[in-house]
Formats: C-alpha cells, sequence, structure tokens
C-alpha cells in the first residue's frame, strides 16, 4: 500500500458535526413536502385472536381524513413479506418461514400488529381517526412463555403448522458424547438471557414522494438498508428500480431493528401514495416503537460444559430455546450468532448445540447490537466462572489454560455461521488481551488485598474478566464510488447507511490518505439509492470493513488514475511521481505537477479524443465482498460494589481492551465501544420488556422501561490492540456492536464475586435491583 | 388484575341486594359512570369515563351480564369493555351475609383483564385506581342504602 | 373546545404570531408551524429530552407543552446557538472535539440542557455535571464523551 498513512489510525474530528450540532442536519421526520398527508395506524390491542369485523365508516366520514385501508383494499399487494435471510445449509435444519402481512387479515399475532392505515390532514386528526375505527377480535389465549408454548395443547400461532417451532437446528463439532466420559467434572444450569428493544432516540418514519408526471418515487427511510427497500419496493409495485428512489438521511440510531425490512408501514405509504397522489408522512411514536419495530428477547438454555480436574475444556452440550415473536422473516441469524459465539476464544473440540426457534404472541425478534451473540457469551463464561469454582482454579487462570494460541490461525470451527459459511476465526492473540484486561483492572491486588480489606470493613465489593469473539465484517459486499472533481474536492459515494458510526468521517479518511488530500475535503454520501444502488446495507458490524474497504479500492484505482494520466502529461514514470498536499508532483522537481482539481479537468478533455478503454475524468468504482467475516475479540473486566441489603451495584471501574484490527479512528472506535456499553448495563441490569400471561406489554414507555442514564454509565477504560485482517487490504474488522457483547457475562461474574460465600448464583439476565435483591434472599435459605 | 376483598354495608341484606339490581343507583354510585341501562333480563350496558394516570378521560362501552343469581346471597358478573384507549374483559363474584345489626358483610373476588394502551402505560397504577374505585362506589352505595332506610 | 387560538411568542429572537389549536403540542408547533427542525422528538412522554427548549431562559421539554402555553414567552431552539455564518458557539465546539455525537439527534436537547445548566453553574463538580445531564437519554455514545465535552466547555469563557 503506496499510499499516505496521514489519516490511518488517528483521531480525527467528524465531518458530519457541524450540520448535527447546529440542527441542520435532515432527519426523515424533517421532511415537510406541499400537499402532504399524515399517515396513523389502527394497532391490535389483543396479543392473539381472529378478526370478526373491522368497521372504518366512522373513520372515513371523520373531517379531515381523506382514506383508510383495510386489508380487503390491499388486492394482490397483501402478500407474506419475504424471508430475508435465508438459513444455512446445515444439515436436517427445520425452518417454518411465516412472515408478516402488510395489514394484518383473519388473525392478529401480537399486540400493536397493523390492521387499518388512516390518511389524514394532520397526525393529530388521523389518531382521532384511528380510534373511531371499530375493532371485533375474537381473542385466543396468547402464548407467552416458551416451553407452555410447544407443550401439548398449546394454542397454535401458525395455523397451517402443527406446533409453534419456528425452526430447529443442531450443530456439532467433534463428539461431546464421548468427551464426556473422560471429563472430571461436569457444569450443568440453566441460563436465561432476555434483551429488549433497541431504543434509537429517533423512532422510525417514512415519507413518501409519488410523482405522478415523471412516475417516479422517492422516499425517505430510517431504514439501515436503502438499496434492498428500493429494490424490493419496486418489485412489488411493479416499478423499475430505476423508478424508486430511497433515501436514508441523518438517521438517529439504528442498532438492528432498522435494518427489518419490509415493515407494513413501509410498503404501505408507497402504495397508498400511488393511489391518492399526495405526499404522504408517518412517524412512528414512541409506545408504537415498543410493538411495531422489532426488537430482541430470550432464550432458555440447558448447558453443560465438561471439564478435566485442571480445568482444560474438554466439551459443552447446550440445548436452548430461541423467542422468534410472531413471525420469523429474519430467519436464525440471533440463535445460529448464540451458537457459534459461544466458543469464544477457547479451544473446544466437542461441541453440541441445539436449538428449537419458537413462535410467541409478541412482537418479531430480530437483531438487537449484538444480535444473540450476548446469549452465547453468557452461557460459555458463567460455565468456566461455575467450573473454576468447582475446581478451585481462578477464574482468570482457567480461562488462560483454555485459549486458541495465537499460531492456530485461521481456525476452522466447522459449525456454520450467520453467513452461511464455517466459522472461521481469521486471526487474533487472545493472551495478551486477557493479561492486558487483567492488569489494568488490577485484579491479582484486588482479589488478595483490596476485595479482603472492604470485606472486613463490611463492604462487599467484586471483580469480574469475561473474554469473547465476535464475527464481523460479512459479505456480501458493498460498492463506492469516488470522483475528484475539478475543484480539487473529492467525492466519495457508497450504499450503506449511516446512522451516526462516523461514515462521513472514516471513508474520507481512507480516500483522503490513497489521495493525498485532505479530509475535510472529502464529501462522502451514504444511504441515497440516486447516488450508488449496489448494495446491502449497514449491520453486523460490517460498515468500515466492507464498504470501508470498497472506498479504500475506488480511492486506489482514482490514485492509479491520477498517476498514469500525470505521468504521461508529464513524461516521467509513475514511479516518480507523489501524491500529497491535493497535488500530484515529481518526487524530484516539486514544482513540476498538477493540483488534482486542474488535472481532473485535463481528463475531461474539451477538444479531442477519449481514447478506447479508458474513462474521462477522476473517477471509477470498486466493489469489495470479503469471502468471509473477519473475527474482533476482547475482553471487558468490571468493579463493583453491591450492597447486600438493597442490592444496588454501583460499578467501580469498567475496562475494555479491544482488538478489532486496522483502527481508522480511535476516537470514533472508543464511542462505539463506550455506546455498546452502555447498551451493555442497560441489558444487564436495567431494560426489560415485561409481558402478562395474554400477551400485553405492561411498559411500552420510558417511564418503565428503564434506559440508562449519564450516573447508571461509569467511565470507560478503553486499550486497543490490533491484529488485522488478512481478508481485507487495510486489515480492519468490525467493532459496531463489540461493547454490549459480555457485559451481561461480567455483570453476573462480578456480582457473584462480590457476594461470594453467600451462596449467590447468578444465571439470568437482567438483574436489576429487584431481581437481584429476589437472589439473594433466596439464597439465604 | 384481582382484586378482592370486604366491604360491611349498614342496613338488611335485602335492602343491599335491591340496590345491587338498581342501574339508577349504580350509574350514580360507580366513579366515571355516564350513563348505565338496562337493557334485557340482568343485562347492562353502559359508558363509562376512567382515569389511569396519563391517560385521562378515557371512555369505555361497557357491557355487564349478571348470572349464577341466588336472591339475596349471591351473583357473578361478566364485564366487557372496550374503549379508545384499550380494553378490559373480566369478572367478579360477590356473596352477601347478613350478620346481627343488621349489616351486611359483602365479599367480593375479580379478575379482570386490561389491555391496550391503558396497560402499557398505565400498569402501576391499574390496581390502586381499581381499589380507589371500588372503594368510592362502595361508600357511595353505603350512602345511598342509609339514606334509603 | 376547537376553536383556534391566537398566540404571540419570540424565538430565537424572531417575533410570530400563529393561531394554532389548543391541543397542538410545543414541540410539534416549533417543528411544523415554524420549520424549526433542530429540536427533536424522542418519545412525547417527557423522559428522553431531545426536545429540550429554552422557556425564558429555564431548560423545558417542549413535548409535554402546549403551543398555547408559549403565548406572551421567549423561546430559544438549538438554531439560536452557532453564529450567524454558522460558527459553532465553544459548547457545540467543545462537542465537536471530544466527539460528544454520533447520530445527532438527542444532541440538540443536550446542547440546550447545558446550555441553561452551565450559565448557572459554570464551574460545577463532576457529580453535578453528571446529575445534570442524566436528565437527557443518549442511545449512542454512553454519555462519557459528552460528559468531556460539557467539562470542556465549563472552563472555556463563556461566549
Amino acid at each position: 500500500m503506496p499510499a499516505e498513512h496521514r489519516y490511518l489510525s488517528a483521531r480525527v474530528a467528524r465531518n458530519e458535526d457541524a450540520r448535527l450540532l447546529t440542527g441542520r442536519a435532515l432527519f426523515v421526520d424533517d421532511v415537510q413536502l406541499p400537499g402532504m398527508l399524515h399517515v396513523a395506524f389502527v394497532r391490535s390491542e389483543h396479543a392473539h385472536g381472529r378478526i370478526t369485523n373491522v368497521d372504518v365508516s366512522a373513520a372515513k366520514r371523520h373531517t379531515g381524513v381523506h382514506a383508510v385501508y383495510t386489508a380487503a383494499d390491499l388486492g394482490s399487494f397483501q402478500k407474506p413479506g419475504p424471508v430475508l435471510v435465508t438459513p444455512p445449509p446445515i444439515p436436517n435444519l427445520i425452518f417454518n418461514g411465516c412472515t408478516q402481512l402488510p395489514l394484518a387479515q383473519d388473525k392478529v399475532r401480537h399486540v400493536g400488529e397493523a390492521i387499518a392505515m388512516v390518511v389524514a390532514d394532520s397526525r393529530y386528526v388521523a389518531e382521532d381517526a384511528v380510534r373511531e375505527v371499530v375493532v371485533d377480535i375474537d381473542p385466543i389465549d396468547a402464548v407467552v412463555d416458551l416451553e407452555k408454548g410447544l407443550a401439548a395443547g398449546a394454542p397454535l400461532i401458525h395455523e397451517h403448522l402443527e406446533s409453534n417451532v419456528a425452526a430447529h437446528v443442531v450443530q456439532r463439532k467433534g463428539n461431546y458424547v464421548s468427551a464426556r466420559t473422560k471429563a472430571d467434572t461436569i457444569v450443568k444450569r440453566r441460563f436465561l438471557y432476555d434483551r429488549g428493544v433497541s431504543a434509537p432516540i429517533e423512532n422510525r418514519a417514512v415519507v413518501v414522494e409519488w410523482n405522478d408526471r415523471s412516475e417516479e418515487m422517492t422516499i425517505w427511510d430510517t431504514t439501515q438498508a436503502p438499496i434492498p427497500i428500493r429494490n424490493g419496493l419496486a418489485r412489488m409495485l411493479g416499478l423499475l428500480e430505476s423508478q424508486v428512489n430511497v433515501i436514508a438521511p441523518f438517521v438517529g440510531g439504528g442498532f438492528g431493528p432498522k435494518i427489518m425490512m419490509f415493515y407494513p408501514e413501509e410498503l404501505l405509504l408507497p402504495w397508498a401514495a400511488m393511489r391518492l397522489k399526495r405526499p404522504l408522512k408517518w412517524t412512528e411514536d414512541r409506545q408504537e416503537n415498543f410493538y411495531a419495530t422489532t426488537q430482541e428477547r430470550g432464550q432458555v438454555h440447558d448447558a453443560e460444559m465438561a471439564l478435566t480436574r485442571d480445568g482444560r475444556i474438554l466439551g459443552v452440550h447446550d440445548v436452548f430455546l430461541f423467542d422468534t415473536g410472531a413471525y420469523d422473516p429474519y430467519g436464525l441469524t440471533i440463535p445460529i450468532n448464540s451458537q457459534c459465539t459461544l466458543l469464544g476464544p477457547y479451544d473446544i473440540a466437542n461441541y453440541e448445540s441445539e436449538f428449537t426457534a419458537v413462535f410467541t404472541n409478541k412482537t418479531i425478534v430480530t437483531p438487537v447490537r449484538g444480535a444473540g451473540r450476548q446469549h452465547g457469551v453468557f452461557v460459555s463464561e458463567r460455565l468456566l466462572d461455575l467450573a473454576a469454582r468447582e475446581l478451585g482454579i481462578d477464574r482468570v487462570e482457567i480461562r488462560k489454560r483454555n485459549l486458541i494460541g495465537p499460531d492456530k490461525f485461521p481456525v476452522n470451527h466447522e459449525i456454520m455461521f450467520q453467513d452461511s459459511a464455517p466459522l472461521i476465526y481469521d486471526s487474533g492473540n487472545y493472551l495478551p488481551t486477557l493479561e492486558q484486561a487483567a492488569d489494568i483492572i488490577g485484579y491479582e491486588t484486588f482479589i488478595r488485598q483490596e476485595q479482603p480489606a472492604r470485606r472486613a470493613e463490611g463492604r462487599y465489593l467484586g471483580v469480574g474478566v469475561v473474554c469473547y469473539v465476535e464475527g464481523t465484517g460479512i459479505g456480501p459486499y458493498e460498492g463506492a464510488r469516488v470522483t475528484i472533481e475539478p475543484s480539487g474536492k473529492v467525492r466519495c459515494a457508497t450504499g450503506v447507511g449511516t446512522q451516526g458510526q462516523g461514515h462521513f468521517t472514516v471513508f474520507a479518511q481512507l480516500v483522503a490518505d490513497a489521495l493525498g488530500v485532505d479530509v475535510e475535503g472529502v464529501k462522502v454520501v451514504t444511504g441515497d439509492t440516486r447516488e450508488f444502488h449496489w448494495g446491502t446495507g449497514t449491520f453486523a458490524s460490517r460498515g468500515a470493513v466492507v464498504a470501508g474497504s470498497a472506498c479504500h479500492a475506488a480511492a486506489m484505482a482514482v490514485r492509479e488514475k491520477v498517476l498514469i494520466l500525470a505521468a504521461s502529461l508529464l513524461s516521467v514514470t509513475k514511479e516518480d511521481l507523489e501524491l500529497s498536499g491535493g497535488r500530484v508532483y515529481v518526487k524530484s522537481a516539486p514544482e513540476r505537477g498538477f493540483s488534482l482539481g486542474e488535472l481532473s479537468g485535463k481528463a475531461n478533455p474539451l477538444r479531442g479524443a477519449v481514447r478506447p478503454g479508458t474513462e474521462p475524468g477522476l473517477e471509477s468504482t470498486a466493489y469489495f465482498g470479503p469471502d468471509r467475516g473477519s473475527t474482533a475479540s476482547g475482553v471487558h473486566a468490571m468493579v463493583v460494589e453491591v450492597d447486600p441489603e438493597t442490592a444496588m451495584v454501583e460499578i467501580k471501574r469498567y475496562v475494555v481492551v479491544h482488538d478489532c484490527g486496522t483502527i481508522i479512528n480511535p476516537m470514533l472506535v472508543e464511542g462505539q465501544i463506550h455506546g455498546g456499553v452502555a447498551h451493555g448495563i442497560g441489558n444487564a441490569f436495567y431494560e426489560q420488556l415485561v409481558y402478562d400471561e395474554q400477551g400485553q406489554l405492561l411498559n411500552a414507555s420510558f417511564m418503565d422501561y428503564l434506559m440508562p442514564t449519564a450516573t447508571d454509565v461509569p467511565p470507560i477504560e478503553t486499550a486497543h490492540r490490533e491484529t488485522p485482517s488478512p481478508y481485507n487490504p487495510v486489515g480492519l474488522k468490525g467493532v459496531g456492536e463489540a461493547g454490549c457483547i459480555p457485559t451481561g457475562a461480567l455483570f453476573a461474574q462480578a456480582v457473584e464475586d462480590a457476594l461470594a460465600g453467600s451462596g449467590v448464583e447468578i444465571t439470568e439476565i437482567p438483574l436489576s435491583p429487584n431481581r437481584l435483591f429476589e437472589i439473594i434472599e433466596a439464597a439465604k435459605t | 388484575m384481582i382484586l378482592s376483598g370486604t366491604f360491611t354495608f349498614e342496613g338488611p341484606r335485602s335492602r343491599v341486594w335491591e340496590i345491587l339490581q338498581d342501574p339508577a343507583v349504580l350509574a350514580k354510585a360507580l366513579p366515571g359512570t355516564k350513563t348505565l341501562t338496562k337493557v334485557g333480563e340482568d343485562k347492562y350496558q353502559g359508558v363509562m369515563k376512567v382515569s389511569v394516570g396519563p391517560v385521562n378521560a378515557a371512555e369505555f362501552a361497557m357491557s355487564v351480564e349478571l348470572k349464577d343469581k341466588v336472591e339475596p346471597e349471591k351473583f357473578s358478573l361478566v364485564i366487557d369493555g372496550k374503549g379508545g384507549v384499550g380494553f378490559t374483559k373480566g369478572t367478579a363474584s360477590i356473596a352477601l351475609e347478613e350478620q346481627p345489626g343488621p349489616v351486611t358483610v359483602m365479599t367480593y373476588t375479580s379478575d379482570v383483564q386490561v389491555g391496550g394502551k391503558i396497560a402499557a402505560v398505565g400498569q402501576r397504577l391499574l390496581e390502586s385506581v381499581g381499589k380507589m374505585m371500588t372503594r368510592q362506589a362502595l361508600d357511595a352505595l353505603n350512602k345511598e342504602l342509609k339514606s334509603r332506610l | 373546545m376547537s376553536g383556534r387560538i391566537a398566540i404571540n411568542l419570540t424565538v430565537n429572537g424572531v417575533r410570530h404570531e400563529r393561531e394554532v389549536e389548543p391541543r397542538l403540542l410545543l414541540s410539534d408547533f416549533i417543528r411544523q408551524e415554524l420549520g424549526l427542525t433542530g429540536t427533536h422528538v424522542g418519545c412525547e412522554h417527557g423522559v428522553c429530552g431531545a426536545c429540550t427548549i429554552l422557556f425564558d431562559g429555564e431548560a423545558v421539554r417542549a413535548c409535554i407543552m402546549l403551543a398555547v402555553q408559549a403565548d406572551g414567552h421567549e423561546l430559544q431552539t438549538v438554531e439560536s446557538l452557532a453564529g450567524p455564518a454558522g460558527e459553532l458557539n465553544p459548547l457545540q465546539a467543545a462537542f465537536r472535539q471530544t466527539h460528544g455525537l454520533q447520530c445527532g439527534f438527542c444532541t440538540p436537547g443536550f446542547l440546550m440542557t447545558l446550555t441553561a445548566f452551565l450559565r448557572d453553574h459554570p464551574q460545577p463538580s463532576d457529580e453535578a455535571l453528571r446529575d445534570a445531564l442524566s436528565s437527557n437519554l443518549c442511545r449512542c455514545t454512553g454519555y462519557h464523551n459528552i460528559f468531556e465535552a460539557a467539562k470542556l466547555a465549563s472552563r472555556a469563557p463563556l461566549p
């Protein structure tokens, strides 16, 4: 790689901040169009039931209402949505794909399912009219508990199936049954791991403008995947892909659910806009977000680990249930992530993992930051902790004894990962990461001196250290187009969307280095299908890795064009030239050269021909598709103090040592880690979706769904290590989800350590003061 | 949501039974009742306005059916309510026992399910609002009873 | 009562006269009527703070106020902070320097909360500052860098 490295690994302030700080950045709800009408939805109040009647007559007569649509109005548009992720080719896999309809018909399967759509002059009027729609539903008992949902006689959510089984998958490596016979100790427990909503501060929104004269549609959508949305919608509406433009402008946080595609609202607004020939807007309110936007929920694991007496893992066997919600359009990404991430950085030769995905009468489950990795990490880290205690081996020591050595890469775990390729760890160096984390948190000193000293004072402090490996940066591919304009400024367009990750800066850094220009001079455009229309989207910690690599490749191709043209004009060879400071010049005679803007003018001649095999201008498009994902890893450590009377937990210190390969911008990486850890703290201690036995969500607001605030998240100490990925030229790995993956396991270990000797064993997440209190009390008896 | 308890009416059981079957009296006693009319043998329909926490003055169209009547000892109720902010369904059973005075001790148990918006944001308050409304209604009924004696 | 009500108010130094429905939320009035979309709506029940504006100098949540309550009052939104050519004020510049924003959706709310807080407590203790920040929710940053931005701004000379 010949280019400058001025910006690689530099703490560059962000290009996009000025617009965001001054309130000028455009979010979807900011879009105002002349003649725009507003949409509100009639949503099911029952979790399970048969729709016997929907009476919209009063709503239609309401002043200011332009239309009310039900399933009956949709005709052939009323089709189940696609299965977005085909399950990987695992032998004997069972998958029952049942996807959502745009508007519920015959049956409702979760509270909040859309039944009718009201279009009116304002959102206020639309909501008034929503109240006038009469919906009669004959309730059916709801399926809320996973085991009860599988029991004989449980109400059937999808009546063409024989049960509420959505999927059944077994993955095996080695031979656990035989390995078990050689074990000196077997640790077996039931683990419960729950999650919650992604809760970005911006709810979802869709604005659609159908231009009936040019027959073109423009959609502003808070989506993480504008290109697939464009392609799918065009197909469903009978339009050319090029007739539909999807723009994901600034998006106020994604975290996963904004990549769920073909939400009813995304389908119905375009459909209605073509009929009403008026621009339409729908903005979700926070309560709707709890029902109508996808979320992640719980798994129930019965797991065991077989070990030798010196703590070497012989094998793991895990059987679990996964709550997929009322429909399963996202396939099996989450539970397969759980299966794979359980292996961690450890050498586990024998592994059997079996899961059953269960339909429930709750909102659809799709990945939320971490996407099922949390559950796997919790199981293996807890089993190791419990084994350590049984064997009398230190917790950090037992981990060291099982780490995969640095000379073993690439490591092929044989089982399938979410990208339908075998789970292969490309690179990593786990022992130094673990040692560094233990060192920074002062593990040895803490357990030998500080902890006993505080205990003697009647204070309960504990330390936790947990490890994880995270698959990131998966394919299929992304693309980018880089253009040097006559002004000398550079434009870089790519298809992914941006929800705060800093793409406008990190991609600019890669391009600026390749072309020798200032990072502020590179304008990045993302999330607009008019600018770039090949690619998938932002998910699975892949933005920087895949789209970043494409930006790098496109910029390097432009660099090559610059060198070729300049060499020809200056009568030198490419090797004689340098790109720096926005110029290309002869190394030995710097005054001989051109500014890049000047050169771009020469590349676009007003006279003369452009020779065959060349293109005008200094522009290139490149694509990048890795063979497989690259694996990031890390260790989190924490010191907590627990008040045994109130069960309040105070985090004294939180340390993250992290390896995400080559770092483009350390400041942004730290930001991702901070945000992930905060989310993880929420998951571990504060956040939980509470449903009653009839599937009613009882805490659908921030009053009762507790989000961590500034006083709940401690300062986070971070250290970086780098084992570059061999799968892309810059050596990048993903980092978006890392912060929140091991947090639950870490809480459990640290709190248990603080209460050591009390008999408290933590096998569930979230804790919350209430739950922890109950656990503490139960251990006393 | 399970609400149960006892209440002592200051009067004979036969008079208590009378009031409990009188829609005009019930309409005045139950907090938030706008209308309550008898529409058939042991069937009533009405409109109630309820406030629970942030959900203010939510209107519910209620239908109530009396069942298993054993005059003047006991009866049960089936309740169905629907409104713009949610629904409620449930059953209640009422038993009356006369004791020296004469006073009448009423024992009630009810199991009411609440769904929709009102359940999602008012959850913490539902039980206390339910208890409060029950208390107010029973006090008002007792007052009416005493005025008739 | 659905008749429109006349209101007069000053927003970012500019006087406005409008007729509004009594039930129109102040947040919707600012965003839709006045086109000042920098104030964002996150929850509409007064918890997240993304809609924080200054109301006669006090930080308030526009989503749980009605436009009619603003009649005769002076409002300031995030659009009032930067200079005439868009120059970031010291608080905004501090956010940029410390990477105190990621998606930027909650940011206007934090800026207005801090504008009032730092004006009244120019040199706050770490604890007081963290406490002040706990009134606004952020899902992206984990608050660490927002805290650093506020600290940095609190040491800077007031504009």
